[in-house]
């Protein structure tokens, strides 16, 4: 079986994470900056998977099985947040929301 | 902690109604005082007349002997704190007191129905005379130094109420402040004695300091003493805490005769004669007090020549006669000084209140040079004054002969040549300055219509002047004569006025000795190189010459042929030192008001605006950047949030990065 080297697991993992960030910093579409963040969770379950696969133990599946539950809970609610700016905003321009500005 | 040993302890209901009823007659006055209306002389009158029937039946309890050198009664009314006990303390010295306070004090309330009537306030007036008499005798009546305190600063309250009684008067609202804040200075010194004694002793009862006054230490001893006289110098107008009695003045005349006169300036008096164990014990206090007094005695017989307001005169003869008193309590001649304060309660009071006489009858003229020739006009007070006058210049047979030549001997008897000297000389001065007023004012025709300007007198409200507008609404301008209860009251008091005296004639063996035995330490004179004979033949010459003087300056036929003019030319040629009062005043001011008001500016001015406001404002300005700072993170914007969070989170990796590699 092919072997791949954890660096190009962590190599890939942190690339797909930090288009997580990217798209969460740089876009304003609140639909868009979910899915980036959809993205860093997984970036993070690949590592955990890769290191578990590593380190032979099932650690790493039981973190990534919990990090999947939190994002699917996390996703819920960010898109509930997005339902009700929207009713009232009228728009998904998350820079037009800036109601709590100090 | 010894149990002290002054007054038979037991209860006398007798001193206790003495010592409430004035202040049950304040309550009632002050209460109901617009509801009472007329009415609240009479019963303001009846407290205080009630009180000295009260304080007569007491006599028998307050003159007893009993067990172990216990000299009148004692009765205990709270115990507090283990040295606090309070109770009321009657001796032949507070019997003595209470008897004027009470007599003197409800001749004067008396005299008062007639001089305050029509004022606006007059049951107030008569709520303040009372509360004074209550305050002076919770003063006399305390078998403790606490006591005392608290009735010392009650008679200066009271002072200060009837000081500024006319208060649309500013100056006298003035001289109500200046009396309180010269009193307060007194007050701070005997609650300093009080701090001393306590810690010497344990106790404040005046049984139980007297009893360790021996364990004290010369050091402790004297500065006890000088912090009581301290007190005793401010409330008895002594040098240089004195400023505050002439301006006291401007209170009304019946104030001026029970409080300024008779009863509160003489509580110094009473202070001393109480301590005479202490003062016994220190020949420097001894020193000191007597030297205070004499000077006093000297300055105010010397500021009494250049005075033109006839309560003024009196004022400086008040401070003047209580210097004598001081003088006499101060070096160990506790009998001669009390004596001069019993003599001098009644002439005083009499003085006092028969120049009210005058100026209630000339609408509120105090200016004896437009007084003038009123002996016809107003014979009764005309005999009230000379009697005085006679009775204060020492007279033999009136009363103050016996008590003035007890006081100048008893300075030679104790060792102090110099005392004895100023005493003769003040008791020349004085006959001469009180001759001057009765002449002034009686004899000769009347100046009431002259122009001020001829008589010297450049600006009336510096010279003093009361006006019939100022003040005082209830009067209709009009000279009137007065009623029968102002003329009774004066009338009585001529009696003790002119034969008082008699009861301290026979030296050993006179009452005045017989009621005094076991109070005052026990003291043997040695042989005196005059003798008590001769020093009456000097001071009786010293006073003629005074008094002969003042006669050939304005009761000679030429001089009051042109009174007006030589009145012109005396007040024109005063030395600048005696209407400036020999600048008493201005010292003080220099001395302490304008460091005061230094420092009041310091801080004003910088202190407080830059340093302790300034701190506070720094706080509120800190507060408030900081609040711009953070302010300004909180955009609202989701995307700067989360780019906080990366930046956070490159920290962590960047330090766990720098610290792995450190490592």
């Amino acid at each position: 079986m092919l072997q791949v080297a954890i660096t190009n697991y962590i190599a890939l993992s942190a690339t797909i994470f930090f288009i997580g960030v990217a798209g969460v910093l740089l876009r304003r579409n609140p639909l868009i900056m979910l899915m980036s963040i959809e993205l860093m969770w997984n970036a993070a379950n690949l590592l955990f998977l890769a290191f578990s696969r590593m380190w032979g133990n099932n650690a790493g599946h039981i973190f990534a099985f919990l990090v999947i539950t939190v994002a699917a809970a996390e996703a819920a609610i960010g898109l509930a947040i997005v339902v009700i700016v929207f009713r009232n905003a009228k728009n998904v321009d998350v820079d037009e929301v800036a109601g709590l500005r100090g | 902690m010894i149990h002290h040993t002054m007054g038979v302890d037991g209860s006398y209901p007798f001193l206790l109604a003495v010592w409430l009823l004035p202040l049950l007659g304040a309550i009632l006055l002050w209460a109901f005082g617009p509801q009472l209306g007329r009415l609240g002389g009479p019963l303001g009158c009846a407290a205080v007349g009630l009180a000295f029937v009260f304080t007569v039946l007491s006599w028998g309890a307050g003159t007893q002997h009993g067990a172990g050198g216990a000299l009148g009664a004692h009765q205990l009314l709270v115990s507090w704190l283990p040295g606090f006990d309070f109770g009321l303390l009657l001796d032949p010295l507070a019997l003595l007191w209470a008897l004027i306070i009470t007599g003197v004090g409800f001749l004067i309330h008396v005299y008062s129905i007639g001089y305050m009537d029509g004022d606006r306030a007059f049951a107030r007036f008569f709520a303040y005379l009372n509360f004074f008499v209550f305050a002076m005798l919770t003063l006399v009546l305390s078998d403790n130094f606490v006591g005392l305190l608290i009735g010392w600063g009650l008679v200066g309250l009271a002072s200060y109420f009837l000081i500024g009684f006319w208060i649309e008067k500013p100056s006298a609202v003035a001289a109500a402040r200046k009396a309180f804040v010269l009193n307060v200075v007194g007050d701070v010194g005997i609650m300093f004695a009080i701090f001393v004694m306590f810690a010497a002793t344990g106790s404040t009862a005046f049984g139980d300091v007297f009893a360790h006054a021996g364990s004290f230490g010369t050091t402790a001893l004297l500065t006890v003493c000088v912090a009581l006289f301290v007190g005793a110098a401010a409330k008895s107008a002594q040098i240089p805490l004195h400023t505050w009695l002439p301006d006291a003045m401007e209170g009304p005349t019946p104030v001026s005769a029970l409080i300024h006169a008779a009863t509160m300036v003489t509580a110094g008096v009473y202070l001393i004669a109480r301590c005479a164990p202490l003062w016994s014990q220190s020949a420097d206090a001894q020193l000191l007090v007597g030297t205070i007094g004499g000077l006093t005695a000297l300055v105010g017989a010397i500021l009494g020549v250049a005075q033109w307001d006839i309560k003024r005169i009196l004022a400086y003869s008040t401070m003047s006669q209580i210097g004598y008193m001081i003088m006499g309590v101060g070096i160990g001649a506790y009998e001669g000084g009390v004596a001069h304060f019993f003599t001098h309660a009644f002439f005083k009071a009499q003085l006092f209140l028969g120049s009210g006489l005058i100026i209630h009858a000339l609408a509120n003229e105090q200016d004896v040079r437009k007084m003038g020739g009123l002996r016809k006009k107003l014979p009764f007070a005309f005999v009230a004054m000379a009697t005085g006058v006679l009775a204060i210049c020492g007279i033999p047979g009136f009363s103050g002969f016996f008590s003035k030549d007890q006081v100048i001997y008893g300075a030679l008897e104790h060792g102090h040549p110099w005392l004895y000297a100023v005493g003769i000389v003040t008791a020349g001065i004085t006959a001469y300055y009180m001759c001057r007023m009765l002449f002034v004012t009686f004899l000769g025709s009347y100046r009431g219509d002259v122009d001020p300007s001829d008589l010297g007198m450049r600006h009336p409200e510096l010279a003093g002047t009361a006006h019939a507008d100022d003040g005082h609404d209830g009067h209709d301008g009009h000279a009137h004569a007065p009623a029968w209860y102002m003329n009774v009251p004066v009338g009585i008091l001529i009696v003790p006025t002119v034969l008082i005296g008699w009861l301290m004639f026979g030296g050993e063996n006179s009452p005045w000795a017989h009621f005094f035995a076991g109070q005052f330490p026990v003291w043997h004179p040695g042989a005196a190189p005059i003798s008590e004979t001769l020093t009456t033949v000097i001071v009786l010459v010293v006073v003629v010459i005074g008094i002969g003087l003042a006669y050939w300056r304005y009761a000679t036929a030429a001089a009051l042929a042109d009174a007006i003019p030589r009145l012109r030319e005396e007040s024109i040629r005063m030395p600048a030192v005696l209407t400036n009062l020999f600048y008493f005043d201005a010292a003080i001011d220099l001395l302490f008001v304008r460091p005061a008001q230094l420092l009041g500016t310091v801080f004003g001015r910088f202190l407080d605006p830059h340093v302790i406001d300034g701190g506070v404002r720094d706080v509120a300005a800190g507060a408030r950047w900081l609040g711009v700072l953070t302010r300004s993170f909180q955009t609202g914007l989701v995307r700067a949030y989360a780019l906080f969070v990366v930046f956070g989170a490159l920290l962590f990796v960047a330090y766990y990065a720098f610290a792995g590699s450190i490592r």
